[in-house]
Formats: C-alpha cells, sequence, structure tokens
C-alpha cells in the first residue's frame, strides 16, 4: 500500500489552492462578462435581429393592387383589367396525381406530357399556366383537386387594342407601365400591392396555425384623357386610307384643342395590338378586333424591330416641317413690323443669296405678288426676303419666343427635341433656308404647339393627352394643370395669321382641305427626306377651324407616298376628310354664308 | 494508520448535490436536443424522419455515461497510478498510450466528416477518440505532477509535461485545431494550478497570445477567413451559422418565444442542436434562461472546486482542477463563439450538446471526481 503517497509531498499546498481559486474566479468572472454580452444582445439588440429574423420567416403573398383605368374623354374605359388566373400544383399535396394530370390537360388544353412534368416534379410549388381567363380557372376550382392552386390575377386589358397604342402604351409583367402614357402617369396608375404574410420554415413551407398578417391592397387611380376614341377611330381610317392609296411607309394624324393644347387624337400607322404587344401585327387586321389575352405565338420579333414598331413618330422623329413653317416666319415678320399684307414682291423661280442660288417649288416663277399672294402659292423667295429682313437676332428671338427650340413638354415619354443651327453659325444662306422650313429639324407635335399658339390669339400651350386624375372610389377628379404664357404674338398679328391661313385653304395650295360650308385654315409642305434627292419626301399639311376661332387643329404627315409627293395633293384632302367627319361631331356648326358664297 | 482509513470509509464525503445537479444537466440537455433536432430529424430521409431520432442516439449516450460516472465514482482513483498486477505499468499509462494509438488509427482509418477525419467505428458506434484524449491528458498531467510536484517549480520539469503532452496534442491537431486548443489548456491549466511560480505562467500566456497573434496574421487563409467572418458577420457569406444564431439569441428576448417555439432551429440555424444549441435555449427560453443554463454551470464548477481544495492527495486536486477547467473552458468558449464574441470554433456545450461521446466521457470525468470526493475525510 506503500504506493498511495500519503506524505507530505503528495498534499495540496496552499499555493496550489490559491491557483485553483484563481482559475474559477476567472471563469465566474468570463461568465459575468459573457451574461453582459447575451443581455446586451437579447435586450438593446432584439428589436434590431428580431426585425431581420421575422423578414427571414415570413413570405410574402402578394396581393396585387388594381391598376388605374384609362378613360378617354367620354368616359369610355380603354384600358382596364381583367381577372386571370395561375394554376399551379403542390406536390406534396396532390392526390390523385392521375386525375390532376387528365383535368388540367382538358381544360386548360395542354399537352398531357407537359403537365405530367410539373405534377410530377419534387417542389413546394410548380406552376402549371399563368393568365388563365377566369371562367376556366372557376371550372378547375369546382373538381376540388387537393394540391391543385388557382390564384387570381389582374391583367391589363385594352378593350380596343390597336387604338391609340403609341400613344397609351402598355405594361410589363410587374404592373409597370414600358410605354406610352401607361408611363408618365404610372405612380397614379400603380397602386400599392398588399400582401398576406405567413410564417415559413427555411424551406419556405408555411407553419400551421401562425397567425396571418394581412396589408390591403390600394387600387391604383384612373386617368381622364382628353382622347378621344371616336376622333381617333375617325383619324386612324383616314391615316389608313392614305397609306394604302399612296402606298407610303408610314402615315401620322395629330388632333388637337389649339386653344388648351388637349390632344384628341394622335395616329401613326402601322398601330400595334396593345394585348400582345411582342408580336408584329397582323397584316390584315381591322383594327377594332377585340384581341383575347392568351398570348398568340405571334413572329417573334427582335428587340430593335419592337422598339422600332413601339416608336411614336409624332413625338419621337424629327422632320424638316418645310413650307408648314412658313406660318412661323410669317408670324415672325408681321410680329416684328418687317412686312405689310400688301408689300409686294417679284418671284423670277428663285433668288440668289450670296452665291447661292435658291430655287421656288414653281419651275417659272409666280411673278409678282402681294406678300398674302406669298403664303397662298407658299412662295420661297418671298419667305427668303422676309427672313433677310428680319435678321438672324430677331428670327431666333422669335424661335425662342414660339419655343421652336424647347420641347413641348408633352405628357409621353421619348419626346425628341430641336435639331437646328447655332445662332452663331447662321449665315444669309442658313437664314434663307430656314425661313422657308429647311435645314432643320423638329417634331410633328412641336409645329402644332408653335402654330397653335399663333393662331390661338398668342398663348403657348404644352400638348396632353391627361386631363384629370379619377379617384374611382369616390368618382372625383382631380384636374391637371399645365402652364401657358400669353404674349406670344399680339391678338391682331393672330387675327392676321387666321385669315392669311384660311385664305390658303380657299383659294391658295390648301385648296384640297376645304370642306364645304366650314371655316378652315391651314398650310401646306413638302419636305424632301435627306440625303437631297433620292426621291423621298414627306407630305404634310396643317389645318384648323373654325378658323376664326379655332378649336380644333390636325396635322398630316405621309411619310415617303409613292407617284405625287405634293403636300397640297396628298395630305390636304386627308385634312378636308377628316374635318368633314370631326367638325360635326365636335359640334362646329356649318356656317351657311359660307354655302352660299361657292 | 489502518483504524484511520476506516473512519475515512466510514465517514466518506459523497457529494451527492454534485451528482443531482450533473443528472438535472444532462436531463435538461436532452429535452433541448429534442427540440432543437426534431425538425431536422423528421424532415430527412437519412434519419428515417423520426423526430426522435436525435433523442433517442443521445439518451444511449446519456445512459451509458451515467452508468460509467457511477462506477467510477465507486472506485478509488488511485488504482489508475497503482501497477496492475506485477506488471510495471499503470492503468493511466495505458490510457495515455490508448488515446496516441487512437489518435493516430483515426487519421488513417476514421470516417469523414464535413471534410475532417475525427471519427471512429467501434462495433456500429461512432465515437470521437479526440474526447478519449482529454481525459487521458487530463489524468495523465496530473500523475506527472504528482509524482514530482517540485519539479514544477523548474523550467526543466515543467518542459517535462509539456513534452509528454505535447504527442497527444498534436495527434488531435491535426484533424480538430480547435479540440486540440482546449487539450491544451486543460493541460497548461492543470501545470498553473500545481506550479508555485505563477508569474511564469502570465509570462508564458502573452507569449502565446503573441505567437497565437503572429500564426493568425502569417497563417494560412483558413484561419485568417474565420477572423474576416468575425468581423463581418452580418455580411460575409459564410458567417451564415452564425448571424443565424444571432438572430436566434436576439429574438430570445427577455423570457424567451417558449419550449419548443424557436422559429430558427426550423432548418434556418444548421444543425442547430450540435454546437449551436445555446442559441435555441437562448430563444426558446429568453435570457432568463440562459443565466439559468449559466448559472447552473457556475454551481457545477463551484462543487468541482470545493472536491479539488479538498482531496486528498495532489493528484485527486488535480484531477479535478482538471475536470473544472475543461467543464468551465467549453462553456465559456461555447458561449462565446455563439454570441460571436470569438471568431468560429467547434466547442461543443458541455452535457448539452448533442454528441454522444462527447457526454459519455463528460460523465466518466465526474465519476471521477465523484470518486475524489468520496476519498475526502471529514474532519
Amino acid at each position: 500500500m506503500s504506493v498511495i503517497n500519503l506524505s507530505k509531498e503528495g498534499r495540496i499546498k496552499t499555493f496550489q489552492k490559491r491557483g485553483m481559486a484563481f482559475v474559477v474566479i476567472m471563469f465566474i468572472t468570463l461568465a459575468v462578462v459573457l451574461i453582459c454580452r447575451l443581455s446586451y444582445l437579447m435586450i438593446c439588440k432584439a428589436d434590431y435581429y428580431g426585425e431581420i429574423a421575422r423578414e427571414l420567416h415570413e413570405r410574402e403573398r402578394a396581393v396585387k393592387a388594381k391598376r388605374g383605368v384609362l378613360y378617354d374623354r367620354n368616359g369610355t374605359v380603354i384600358a382596364g383589367n381583367v381577372s386571370v388566373s395561375t394554376i399551379s400544383v403542390i406536390h406534396s399535396q396532390i392526390k390523385e396525381p392521375e386525375r390532376v394530370i387528365e383535368v388540367l390537360s382538358k381544360e386548360l388544353g395542354l399537352d398531357a406530357e407537359y403537365v405530367r412534368k410539373r405534377v410530377e416534379k419534387i417542389s413546394s410549388r410548380e406552376k402549371v399556366k399563368s393568365n388563365v381567363p377566369k371562367e376556366t380557372s372557376d371550372i378547375i376550382r369546382e373538381y376540388n383537386l387537393a394540391g391543385v392552386m388557382v390564384d387570381e390575377d389582374y391583367k391589363r386589358y385594352y378593350p380596343y387594342s390597336t387604338l391609340a397604342s403609341h400613344v397609351i402604351g402598355f405594361t410589363g409583367a410587374d404592373n409597370q407601365g414600358i410605354i406610352g402614357l401607361e408611363v408618365t402617369y404610372d405612380k397614379y396608375l400603380q397602386g400599392q400591392d398588399g400582401a398576406i404574410l405567413t410564417l415559413t420554415n427555411a424551406r419556405g413551407i408555411e407553419i400551421e396555425n401562425a397567425a396571418e398578417n394581412r396589408k390591403e391592397p390600394v387600387n391604383g387611380k384612373g386617368l381622364l384623357l382628353s382622347l378621344d376614341i371616336n376622333i381617333q377611330q375617325y383619324a386612324e381610317q383616314a391615316a389608313k386610307k392614305v397609306l394604302e392609296q399612296k402606298q407610303a411607309k408610314a402615315a401620322s394624324i395629330i388632333v388637337m384643342n389649339p386653344q388648351n393644347g388637349e390632344i384628341y387624337a394622335m395616329v401613326t400607322t402601322p398601330e400595334f395590338d396593345l394585348n400582345n404587344p411582342f408580336s408584329a401585327p397582323e397584316t390584315d387586321s381591322d383594327g377594332t378586333q377585340n384581341g383575347d389575352y392568351e398570348n398568340k405565338s405571334g413572329k417573334k420579333l427582335s428587340s430593335d424591330e419592337l422598339n422600332a414598331m413601339w416608336r411614336n413618330p409624332c413625338i419621337s422623329n424629327t422632320y424638316e416641317p418645310g413650307s408648314t413653317f412658313k406660318i412661323i416666319t410669317a408670324a415672325a415678320a408681321l410680329e416684328e413690323n418687317v412686312v405689310k399684307l400688301d408689300d409686294t414682291f417679284s418671284c423670277p423661280g428663285f433668288i440668289t443669296v450670296e452665291d447661292r442660288k435658291i430655287r421656288c417649288h414653281k419651275a417659272g416663277g409666280h411673278g409678282a405678288e402681294t406678300f398674302k399672294q406669298g403664303i397662298m402659292n407658299s412662295c420661297n423667295p418671298v419667305f427668303i426676303t422676309i427672313g433677310s429682313r428680319l435678321g438672324v437676332d430677331n428670327f431666333y428671338k422669335y424661335l425662342n419666343r414660339f419655343k421652336v427650340l424647347n420641347k413641348t413638354g408633352v405628357d409621353l415619354p421619348g419626346e425628341a427635341g430641336t435639331i437646328i443651327h447655332k445662332q452663331k453659325n447662321v449665315g444669309a444662306v442658313e437664314l434663307a433656308t430656314v425661313s422657308f422650313g429647311q435645314s432643320f429639324q423638329i417634331t410633328p407635335l412641336r409645329l402644332m404647339a408653335t402654330a397653335s399658339s399663333i393662331v390661338n390669339g398668342g398663348h403657348t400651350v404644352i400638348p396632353h393627352f391627361g386631363v384629370g386624375i379619377v379617384d374611382d372610389e369616390t368618382d372625383r377628379i382631380e384636374k391637371i394643370q399645365y402652364e401657358s404664357e400669353s404674349g406670344v404674338v399680339s391678338e391682331e398679328v393672330s387675327q392676321t395669321m387666321r385669315s392669311l391661313l384660311e385664305a390658303v385653304v380657299s383659294e391658295g395650295t390648301g385648296k384640297k382641305a376645304y370642306v364645304e360650308g366650314f371655316h378652315i385654315g391651314g398650310k401646306t409642305g413638302t419636305s424632301e427626306k435627306l440625303p437631297r434627292r433620292n426621291g423621298k419626301y414627306i407630305a404634310s399639311c396643317l389645318g384648323f377651324a373654325p378658323a376664326e376661332n379655332p378649336t380644333v387643329m390636325a396635322l398630316v404627315l405621309v411619310d415617303e407616298p409613292q407617284g405625287i409627293y405634293y403636300g397640297g395633293t396628298i395630305a390636304a384632302p386627308v385634312i378636308g376628310e377628316l374635318f368633314e367627319n370631326i367638325l360635326p361631331y365636335l359640334g362646329i356648326e356649318k356656317d351657311s354664308a359660307v354655302s352660299l358664297e361657292e | 494508520m489502518k483504524s484511520g482509513r476506516k473512519k475515512v470509509k466510514q465517514q466518506s464525503y459523497y457529494d451527492y448535490s454534485m451528482l443531482i445537479l450533473v443528472i438535472f444537466i444532462v436531463a435538461f440537455g436532452l429535452v433541448m436536443v429534442y427540440s432543437a433536432s426534431s425538425y431536422t430529424a423528421q424532415t430527412k430521409q437519412e434519419y428515417n424522419y423520426d423526430a426522435a431520432y436525435f433523442l433517442k442516439k443521445q439518451t444511449w449516450a446519456v445512459l451509458l455515461g451515467i452508468f460509467a460516472m457511477l462506477i467510477v465514482s465507486k472506485f478509488d482513483y488511485r488504482l489508475l497510478i497503482r501497477p496492475i498486477g506485477h506488471l510495471k505499468i499503470r492503468l493511466v499509462t495505458c490510457l495515455y498510450l490508448l488515446s496516441i494509438v487512437l489518435q493516430i488509427v483515426v487519421l488513417f482509418t476514421g470516417k469523414e466528416l464535413n471534410g475532417s477525419k475525427r471519427w471512429l467505428n467501434i462495433a456500429g458506434m461512432g465515437f470521437q477518440p479526440s474526447e478519449i484524449t482529454k481525459i487521458a491528458v487530463i489524468l495523465y498531467t496530473s500523475y506527472l505532477i504528482y509524482k514530482a510536484p517540485r519539479a514544477m517549480n523548474k523550467g526543466l520539469g515543467v518542459m517535462r509535461v509539456f513534452i509528454f503532452m505535447l504527442v497527444p496534442i498534436m495527434a488531435v491537431a491535426i484533424e480538430n485545431f480547435s479540440t486540440a486548443l482546449v487539450i491544451g489548456v486543460i493541460m497548461a491549466g492543470i501545470c498553473f494550478v500545481s506550479s508555485k511560480k505563477k508569474w511564469f505562467y502570465g509570462i508564458a500566456a502573452l507569449l502565446c497570445t503573441g505567437i497565437g497573434g503572429l500564426f493568425i496574421v502569417l497563417g494560412g487563409a483558413y484561419r485568417v477567413e474565420r477572423f474576416e467572418i468575425w468581423r463581418n458577420i452580418e455580411t460575409h457569406e459564410k458567417g451564415h451559422q452564425i448571424r443565424q444564431g444571432m438572430y436566434a439569441i436576439a429574438s430570445g428576448g427577455m423570457f424567451g418565444t417558449g419550449l419548443g417555439q424557436s422559429m430558427q432551429k426550423l432548418g434556418f440555424i444548421p444543425e442547430a442542436f450540435n454546437d449551436m444549441i445555446f442559441t435555441i435555449i437562448c430563444e426558446e427560453l429568453g435570457l432568463f434562461g440562459a443565466i439559468a443554463v449559466v448559472s447552473m454551470f457556475l454551481i457545477l464548477i463551484w462543487r468541482i472546486f470545493i472536491i479539488a481544495v479538498n482531496a486528498p492527495d495532489l493528484f485527486g486536486g488535480l484531477i479535478c482542477a482538471g475536470v473544472l477547467i475543461h467543464i468551465a473552458l467549453q462553456v465559456i468558449l461555447n458561449i462565446c463563439v455563439v454570441t460571436n464574441f470569438v471568431p468560429a470554433t467547434g466547442v461543443s456545450l458541455p452535457f448539452i450538446s448533442y454528441g454522444g461521446t462527447s457526454v459519455s466521457i463528460l460523465l466518466a470525468e465526474m465519476g471521477l471526481v465523484l470518486s475524489v470526493s468520496n476519498r475526502i475525510e471529514s474532519r
């Protein structure tokens, strides 16, 4: 037993006991520090980490907000919503897989193999088909199949499918506007999605009996537009007709109220189907046919082709306005008092500016003529002369005052700006060409807005579609305000311009825009596209009525017509035809005196 | 002398209060293992979708451990340093050699889990030899010091102990750095307790920190990355487990979400029943539960300390000191890791974390402490 050492040597000494005590005290100290750390985490940081943890545990099932409806000026719905459903299957809940496959493939018109793949896939949730019409999903719901989920949803729907497609625009999968008014007014239209929050485990499976947290969606606000579907349809028909007759590349028509800038119609042919914006327009479509909301397997377009199709040339393309711009030159000259109506000019068929010989469109020249006749004849030398009388500084002063150098501020995305010489680079030749509407480019809408401010008594207008924001719940309309500056030209000059332009239609180059019984003012234009002498033209005509107090103005652009390309021959009749339809519709009465006179 | 020994046996001091405390902690551990593991167990095929899969395995290990604890506590711990029969070899030496052999065997034939070979399969039961090494190191260090206590006051004597222990510790370190660190600290702690020259350990600790720091700065990317994770716990992609643990701790609040109500155990914290189990305790039982658990460990440590200072001899005292350091160190380190106080290392929470070998060996160690308590002469 001597092995067990009980001698003094084997006993625990005091310093060893102290050592143990030291170790224990150190550990107790550390434990206290850790408890402090825990308290800090669990009390001070509880909210911070707790919030993160809750976000981690909660799954949000979005409840979509209804997108606001677009109304035309008569209150007709031109962009609404339809209820659609998404059908999906939950693998773990399916009890009769064969029956599920049979029912779904039958009701949804899908290939049985395609459905089988989805039913047999082991996943928490597998989508079988989205955008299913409500009737179909109701039938499927009545089967009451375990593991088949029907989720309701809204989808944007355009009842007139192709009507004003470039203007209205369409939305994407996330309910966001992609082009057109849907983009500009997105923040009003979108509303706020609601949500159902449920607790889930790490694999996203909902925990039973956990309390649901519900957030109601806020529906989007409606939008009242100045667009009029009837005028738009008239305009579309007129554009389509001229497009086909002249085998032109494109035809655009804008109809606007020159007093306040409300746009009644904006047409660019060809239009595309808003319910199917990613497929090419069907060539034989009648334009009003109701597209169904199934995705047609149309021709796939590249993104460049799509962008070209969606582009709105009325605001995004610039062109040389040609003779229609003479309205601006004339108004500037009259306002600056450098010309009087009975000033006489002489046109030998050309005019020499510095070393350049600039031709008039009439080969032999117009001979001797007054200023008024010069406008009616759209005589280039007359305008070159008054342009040089104005001088560069004055000319640019008026371009600024007429806002020709600015964008119009229309409520559509993608507006192009004016392309023009810098004032300091303008010499006599440049000034001469600008005077009759060449060597610079503006958008069609810019021309209209400026022409409006000249004939409406001299106040600027911002062309627009949006008139008011509609609260569908209270039916209250909040008006959208647009700025207007007065004093662009004096009332007197405005009056003179109206009668001059009326003379253009009644006796001058715009004769074909004349409608019996109405006072119509206007100006035609023919622009040669760049590069010059390739035989491509844009024929245009601007018209307004009634001439003495215009409430409607229209601009017609025919891009690359075949054969005769003069604005007075091709575009002016379109204005005439259009006005013949829409003037009575707008309640503008015939003046019997005019009829008698003729 | 003979009558004196009889007297000791009659009035032996067997620390029943500590025995009850240990059994209580272990039982609490089983409850928490079930709470933390049932979701994982019932959702995975490899566990037969059996919610009690981990609970069952752990219960067997606990029963085995309690059995071992009771047996060990009834034997005189001094039998360990008696020569066996006529051989010149002692049990404590056998255990020391066995732990080295097992550690070498595991390096070659061990089962690989999470990229490290730490498991041995014997008779269908997996166990971790590194846990054996812990008890072997505690016992053999105590034995070496007990044989020559004065040598601990000299550098050479300390070096001798260190060299003996370096072999098993390095063997563990190859595959499991954090366990080797724990074993090393236990050994150093025992040496510290037995030595008269405490200041020497202060300097040594400073030196170790310095060398460790250099090693971290100049060492491999694996450990440097650990520090990166530690510093950017909320953003680092590999900080997932600790980050999720922090969410669990913080969402517990004062009183917790209630037993079994943890959200974070539902797959958010990977293997929540292992080293991360303290986070589930915090989430379900709140700050009060967490403080209660830490307090239980402090009481346990206090009991072991009382036994250690009253031990009949230095060998028993040092065994108790070793076990004390083992338990306390793991508790402190584990909580430090889950609260992101120190960079992550795999240290389990004694008696509570899932792990059969660990809980069995810990219970056996408690048996040793009880055995020492059994030899205390009451005066």
